[in-house]
């Protein structure tokens, strides 16, 4: 029993979450240091801004992770769904009705794929790159006309403060973000569904027999991270006054996966906490602003971006290994 | 008489303290049928794995062909000679009959045609009508069967086990299939044939051995047994007699109301058109060999086993039909299946010993505020580690570091949490050490007479009827007999379950 509890602290001293913290400290001290101007308060508002749509998109993606699941779709459903509300309220639709509707549709795709994912039962980074192509393929056929790049019309009014607005000097982006961070954080750690997730991602079967109703519980995440790409998209969209909707062929959503997994949340389901994105989130901040400032090149930043991503997924296996096996052996 | 192919002399196997075998000592004769009967964990499978290298003795050693060996694989032991078909086949399922006969020995290169020759000409040889072109996974399990048989005989195997080759076949695939194990025995080859099905070993066997909580009871000629002395040999046990304090005569707690019974229950070929009752303030002890489709019957009631398996019959929860699609309204309704196989469906690994017992809480959506309340959980913990005497430094720990007794203690606190009104306990002291079966052994007699239906399916016999007022035996998929505690015994139950 005693050395049980060694072995626990000893993974405790060892966790990724840990690293990942004491390298971003380690970064940010030295950027602090040899880079002029980092350490200015406008830049680091300017750092946080940069990484608060990243961050709340990995707060939807947590979510869905600790089920055991990945939503890949959640890009094309952030951007389809603002752009088409931009284009409804373009075309003279008023805010509200249009911001409705454009939240219900990224309700709905979210809704399919947990429906996929839970009763279809097609595996999750199927079911959501199978969706994530239907969402930009339909949305860019039937819903958004004209270019890809669709522009905020004047009409979007208070909306548009949304992405470039302050309160008490913060931009609001910021403000957005630490609230999604606080309600994913009161959702997981004191809402029944929120201990189902995690259950869940330990271990479905178990949780099934326990009485846990599985599959509506799924859906409800897949739900949880479409809202959460509504919410990244009306940021993104304010911020720069149009959605571009070729977004959905970068590289962002692997971005996204990058801070959750680096953070510490493991893909192998049910462990993870908010605060393993806000590591996960604050070193990719740190990392990219300091790169800006050194005026490194963006090829070579996302060279470096992806050794990173690397690094912490080895890191995943090897602190959280998962042997599939182990349970169903035990015939003497 | 000719030396044997293979010997074991005096080994003995441990597994994490308990004895698999103990001393045992064991011939197999060139050209002999050999037959390895014994309850469920009495060591036959151990045994032969031993043999085929899948496990190497704790003491004792291996003689194959009059030397001694240390085989360190499966793969080792068949180049060598001795191939063992197992329950589960070892087949890849997405490559065809010939591909697989040619596993482990695939050229750098293969041309398909040749291949396929080669594999029909073989299959022809031994008789054996299967398709070398046919995908194993279209495959019955009769044929499966032929193709490890073939590929076991490919390597030029002298020494062919099979471990419980018969429990999936048909009556006609059966009779193909002793039809070339006597082929085998005239070429030369020696069998060893693990089985429950008594008159099948009584039929094709020379010899018969008889092996029993990981002991040797007796090994003989066949002509020495008929069924009821390898019934008495595989029950007899003196050791266990007194553990469980049997022997006093115990008498049946009175049955209460009936809460539980089922007509006419199928599904597939596990469960088949099975009747039975199950009352309050008893303990109903289900006894059923692998295979008899105790523990489907019992999943269909608390809905764990999907509806789509669901083939007729009917449930009844005190006199109300019910038919559950998934566990969450059987758990609502208070109809709790405590699993046997806790690992894979029993507890969640990453979490701690109160948040898998607060689990229950919420699942059966029993705890008393809307939100997690970790003051309610602590609470809980403490009281059901207490209660049920689950021995950690606190319940923070996380479960997986615990021993089977208190991780199947955990999973039973989780359990008792939801409330049961039926509680349904499949083999409730697996992998669980001795202290510990006592004490869960005291929960479950409590329950009983705190008024609870318990049913309690187990493999163990002295366990059945230690605990149980009422024994089900269950059988090929249905519930074939019933006995009351007092006119129970270990060779009447036995004498019913085997077929």
């Amino acid at each position: 029993m005693k050395q049980s509890t060694k072995r626990t602290m000893s993974i405790g001293a060892l966790s990724q979450e840990k690293i990942v913290f004491a390298i971003t400290v380690a970064m940010f001290l030295i950027f602090a240091v040899f880079l002029n101007g980092f350490l200015g308060a406008n830049n680091l508002l300017a750092l946080l801004r940069s990484v608060s749509v990243l961050g709340i998109l990995g707060l939807g993606m947590l979510i869905v992770v600790l089920g055991r699941g990945i939503d890949l779709s959640m890009v094309a459903n952030m951007a389809i769904s603002v752009a088409w509300t931009i284009q409804l309220v373009g075309n003279g639709m008023g805010l509200g009705p249009a911001l409705a509707i454009g939240f219900a549709f990224a309700l709905t795709m979210s809704l399919i794929c947990g429906l996929l994912v839970a009763y279809a039962e097609i595996s999750a980074i199927f079911a959501t790159l199978a969706m994530s192509s239907f969402i930009y393929g339909f949305g860019r056929a039937n819903l958004i006309t004209g270019t890809d790049v669709v522009y905020l019309p004047a009409s979007f009014g208070w909306a548009s403060q949304i992405g470039q607005g302050r309160l008490a000097g913060i931009p609001i982006p910021i403000l957005l973000a630490v609230i999604l961070a606080v309600l994913v954080y009161l959702f997981l750690k004191l809402s029944k569904h929120g201990w189902n997730t995690y259950n869940i991602g330990d271990n479905a079967t178990a949780a099934r027999i326990t009485g846990i109703s599985v599959r509506p519980t799924i859906v409800l995440q897949y739900m949880l991270s479409g809202t959460a790409a509504f919410v990244a998209g009306l940021i993104t969209a304010t911020a720069v006054q149009s959605m571009n909707t070729r977004i959905v062929n970068s590289n962002m959503i692997y971005d996204v996966i990058l801070i959750v997994v680096l953070g510490g949340v493991s893909l192998s389901g049910g462990r993870g906490t908010v605060r393993n994105v806000i590591v996960g989130t604050l070193l990719i901040g740190v990392l990219v602003n300091g790169m800006t400032i050194m005026d490194i090149q963006y090829t070579i930043q996302n060279v470096i971006k992806s050794i990173i991503l690397l690094m912490a997924v080895i890191a995943d296996s090897v602190l959280n290994p998962r042997d599939e096996q182990t349970g169903q052996q035990g015939d003497i | 008489m000719t030396t044997p192919v293979v010997e074991l002399r005096d080994v003995t196997k441990e597994f994490h303290g308990n004895f698999a075998i103990r001393n045992v000592t064991f011939a197999l004769h060139p050209g002999e049928i050999h037959s390895l009967l014994g309850e469920n964990g009495a060591g036959k499978s151990t045994l032969t794995k031993m043999i085929a290298g899948v496990h190497a003795p704790t003491s004792g050693t291996v003689v194959y062909l009059g030397k001694e060996v240390h085989f360190a694989s499966p793969q080792e032991a068949l180049e060598a000679g001795v191939a063992m078909v197992f329950q589960e086949t070892s087949l890849v399922p997405s490559l065809t009959v010939a591909q697989n006969l040619e596993l482990g020995n695939e050229k750098p290169l293969n041309r398909l045609r040749g291949l396929y020759i080669s594999a029909q000409q073989f299959l022809q040889s031994l008789s054996f009508d299967v398709d070398p072109t046919a995908l194993v996974s279209t495959l019955g399990a009769a044929k499966k069967q032929m193709v490890e048989i073939a590929r076991a005989v490919r390597h030029n195997a002298r020494v062919i086990i099979f471990d419980e080759p018969t429990a999936t076949l048909t009556p006609e695939e059966k009779y193909h299939f002793f039809e070339l194990v006597n082929r085998l025995k005239a070429k030369g080859v020696s069998i060893i044939f693990i089985s429950h099905a008594l008159e099948e070993a009584l039929q094709v066997s020379d010899r018969i051995t008889i092996l029993r909580d990981g002991e040797l009871v007796v090994t003989d000629e066949v002509s020495a047994f008929d069924r009821d002395s390898i019934v008495r040999h595989m029950v007899g046990r003196t050791l266990s007699h007194a553990i469980h304090g049997e022997g006093t005569p115990r008498r049946a707690r009175k049955a209460g109301t009936r809460v539980l019974s089922a007509q006419n229950l199928s599904m597939g070929s596990m469960v088949r058109n099975t009747s039975f009752s199950v009352f309050a303030g008893q303990v109903t002890g289900v006894f059923g060999l692998i295979g008899s489709g105790r523990t489907e019957t019992f999943k269909i009631i608390a809905g764990v086993l999907k509806r789509d398996f669901f083939h007729g019959g009917e449930v009844r929860l005190n006199g109300k039909p019910v038919r559950y699609r998934v566990p969450r309204p059987a758990v609502r309704d208070g109809i709790i299946y405590v699993t046997e196989d806790r690992k894979l469906e029993g507890f969640f690994e990453t979490k701690s010993i109160a948040q898998n017992i607060y689990s229950g809480l919420i699942g059966a959506d029993l705890n008393k505020h809307a939100v997690v309340r970790y003051s309610e959980m602590a609470e809980l913990a403490k009281t059901w580690t207490e209660k049920l005497n689950v021995k950690a430094i606190d319940t923070d720990s996380k479960v997986i570091e615990l021993s089977g007794g208190n991780q199947q203690k955990v999973v039973l606190a989780k359990a008792l949490v939801q409330k049961p009104k039926l509680i349904i306990l499949d083999e409730p002291t697996r992998g669980v050490d001795v202290g510990a079966i006592a004490e869960i052994h005291a929960v479950i007699n409590d329950l009983a007479e705190s008024g609870l239906p318990v049913v309690m399916i187990s493999s163990y016999l002295p366990e059945i009827l230690s605990l149980s007022d009422r024994i089900l035996v269950s059988r090929l998929g249905r519930v074939v007999e019933e006995f009351s505690i007092e006119e129970a015994s270990e060779e009447k139950i036995m004498y019913a379950a085997v077929h």
